[in-house]
């Protein structure tokens, strides 16, 4: 059982701050520890924004040892995108931060995660008029199974 | 083409997130190639001790490990599958692991 939230968000300075405001989705649902949003942050730092994985969407995750608890997804929308110094993929302004309790529980997850980010998901979170809608989108694609 | 599946890893930082997206967009890439492969999904320090014939990530990490396979794939987008078929139907008719 994945726990899902979603949220959008204001004016954020700077990376490290989306992602710290997208992984603390995880933290406040009780999916993951207080130290994790740091360390998704630390993940960048050490080994460069490879998690924008696509143009506007990064993909915010650590290792489940640096405080992930439960498997979590939280979806973060930003009202004015943030540059991550990817080279093709800036600006952003979706944020999927995810957590793991182990190195396997996240797979299925992501699995409908990839398939629905490639049938059109981040359009439909742009798209989404309200938090409500937002969170119900995301809902649907990862309780599909 | 060679009877083994061909091996293929996708790599990123973690080895657990980013690496995994791009190895289900892989495997669908090779599957409309009709290529027999295993793909597997690694962080880069892991990859280094490993002998694969594919290797993808992004630039900042296929760098990394340049000389690791005969093919290293660089992408940007991991959710590009046409673009990645594109690249890996070059490269494989290039190294003859294509008909």
């Amino acid at each position: 059982m994945t726990i899902v939230d979603a949220a959008t968000h204001p004016p954020v300075q700077n990376w490290p701050d989306a992602v710290r405001a997208a992984a603390q989705l995880l933290v406040d649902m009780g999916s993951a520890a207080s130290s994790y949003p740091q360390a998704c942050v630390d993940v960048v730092h050490e080994h460069g924004p490879y998690i924008v994985l696509t143009p506007g969407l990064a993909l915010v995750h650590a290792r489940p040892e640096t405080g992930g608890v439960r498997m979590g997804v939280a979806v973060l929308r930003l009202d004015r995108p943030v540059h991550f110094g990817h080279e093709t993929n800036d600006p952003v302004d979706l944020l999927v931060a995810f957590s793991s309790p182990d190195h396997q529980a996240h797979v299925e997850t992501l699995s409908h995660l990839a398939r629905a980010l490639g049938a059109g998901l981040a359009e439909r979170l742009r798209a989404a008029e309200s938090v409500g809608s937002l969170r119900q989108t995301v809902k649907e694609v990862l309780d599909a199974d | 083409m060679s009877k083994a599946p061909l091996h293929v890893l996708t790599v990123c930082g973690v080895g657990m997130g980013s690496s995994l997206m791009l190895k289900m967009t892989a495997e669908e890439a090779l599957r409309a190639l009709n290529v027999d492969a295993q793909v597997e999904a690694t962080d880069v320090s892991t990859a280094r001790s490993m002998t694969p014939d594919v290797v993808i990530g992004q630039g900042m990490h296929t760098q990394e490990v340049s000389d690791l396979a005969p093919i290293v794939v660089t992408v940007s987008d991991f959710l590009d599958r046409e673009g990645l078929q594109e690249t890996l139907q070059q490269e494989l008719a290039a190294q003859g692991w294509l008909p």
